[in-house]
């Protein structure tokens, strides 16, 4: 299959696929189980050309409204259950200077192990003027989402391996082992697959763009990075300097030896630039956080913690 | 307002926080506290050490390389956060919280950084 006929591969598959539709007559795009409920959300937008109006609900209870229109998100015209959304509500076109906080309203409706839907509903008016707004290729890249990801066959199940009383979380990572073979290797910063991999990976992976750079040294996911070469590299020379002494600095903080940590520090936390380091096991992640550390830190901790 | 009923303040407006207490960091003393009665004399001390430690080197070296000093700290554990401000016109001052993961992280520091600045410009 050559790099052309993917997407077009991709948007058959997408059309095959029979919808589930929700009490209310919204369509299920993403259930519990999905890793990326954001990748549904975002292809979601791909697939759309003409101008519509798309809620998307949250099972958790939130929703966001925008209007798209080739491939573009216009607008905010919609949110419920979710902060921060005061500069993208209401402003005419979104543009550039909205994308980090789009970003961070689209990872809030379509967080992991909650049911998404989409209701869709035609543009009320139409605007006059040229509305350019968000191309949902430029945030799928910044999220390093593919949009044209091809769903791999699924192998059939040995009758030993799914029990139905279990959580949805186990049956996941129990199909994390599949008899075919593997895809391609993912990116390390890989937001299709938020829900898996090891605690400190889940948890960069959790807190999103916020966290601007990031690496981890030993455990499962050694090696993993994200973000400017050389803000990387200037981490990874701290840890290779001050490996020891932080490790001796996270054992007189935790409260229990062994025990999963994370510690954050900021000027003031709520903006400015603060400094992420976490523990698991025999892995060390370190980071730099920019902006308001508070909104995702806690929710991606949870999250991680599964 | 005094110190005790500042605490109890912050105490009643987030019930998640189990704990607030007020510490002098260069003495390592916790000097007044508010919150659950399970919390014991050693817990107090054992908080006041980890805040301390949260804003020692080498994170604090490193903190100070990459933004400045810092002023704030949360500790994520597995059944708990733990939360510590220190005051930027008072150092040694700091407010030490132990809280549940359900928390309003984002409006419980804003409003302990506020409650932090009263006391301090109380004397």
């Amino acid at each position: 299959m050559n790099r052309g006929t993917i997407p077009i591969i991709a948007r058959l598959q997408s059309l095959q696929t029979t919808a589930r539709v929700a009490p209310g007559g919204a369509r299920v795009i993403a259930e519990m189980s999905d890793p990326s409920p954001l990748t549904a959300l975002l292809c979601e937008v791909n697939e759309t050309m003409l101008g519509r109006s798309l809620t998307f609900e949250s099972s958790a209870g939130s929703s966001l409204t925008l209007e798209v229109s080739g491939r573009r998100v216009l607008r905010l015209t919609g949110v419920n259950g979710i902060d921060g959304a005061e500069s993208c509500l209401g402003a005419p076109a979104l543009e550039d200077e909205h994308k980090d906080q789009v970003i961070k309203l689209l990872q809030a409706v379509a967080m992991p192990r909650n049911e998404l839907r989409v209701i869709a509903s035609g543009i009320s008016r139409e605007r006059e003027g040229v509305s350019v707004g968000l191309p949902v290729a430029l945030l799928a890249d910044l999220l390093l989402i593919d949009l044209n990801r091809l769903e791999q066959p699924q192998a059939p199940e040995p009758e030993s391996e799914y029990q139905p009383d279990q959580e949805p979380e186990t049956v996941l990572l129990q199909k994390a082992e599949p008899d075919a073979p593997l895809p391609p290797e993912p990116e390390p910063f890989a937001e299709t697959m938020p829900a898996t991999g090891a605690l400190l990976g889940r948890l960069a992976r959790g807190v999103g763009p916020t966290l601007m750079a990031w690496l981890i040294v030993g455990g499962e996911e050694d090696g993993s990075t994200d973000g400017p070469e050389e803000m990387v590299s200037h981490l990874q020379g701290f840890l290779a300097d001050e490996g020891e002494a932080l490790t001796h600095q996270l054992d007189q903080i935790t409260t229990a030896p062994g025990e999963p940590i994370c510690i954050v520090l900021g000027a003031t936390l709520a903006e400015g630039h603060s400094i992420l380091c976490a523990r698991s096991g025999e892995g060390l992640l370190l980071g730099v956080i920019e902006g308001d550390a508070t909104q995702t830190l806690l929710r991606a901790w949870a999250a991680a913690l599964g | 307002m005094g110190v005790i009923e500042s605490l109890g303040a912050m105490v009643k407006a987030y019930p998640q926080a189990r704990v607030v207490a007020f510490a002098d960091l260069s003495s390592r003393m916790i000097l007044a506290s508010q919150g659950r009665d399970d919390v014991t004399q050693e817990l107090l001390d054992v908080l006041c050490q980890q805040a301390r430690t949260s804003f020692d080197d080498p994170l604090f070296s490193l903190s100070v390389e990459a933004f400045g000093e810092p002023h704030g700290a949360v500790v994520m554990g597995s059944d708990s956060l733990r939360v510590f401000l220190r005051s930027e016109s008072e150092p040694a001052d700091a407010l030490c919280c132990i809280c549940d993961h359900s928390i309003d992280l984002a409006g419980f520091v804003a409003k302990l950084r506020t409650t932090l600045e009263g006391i301090t410009a109380g004397g």
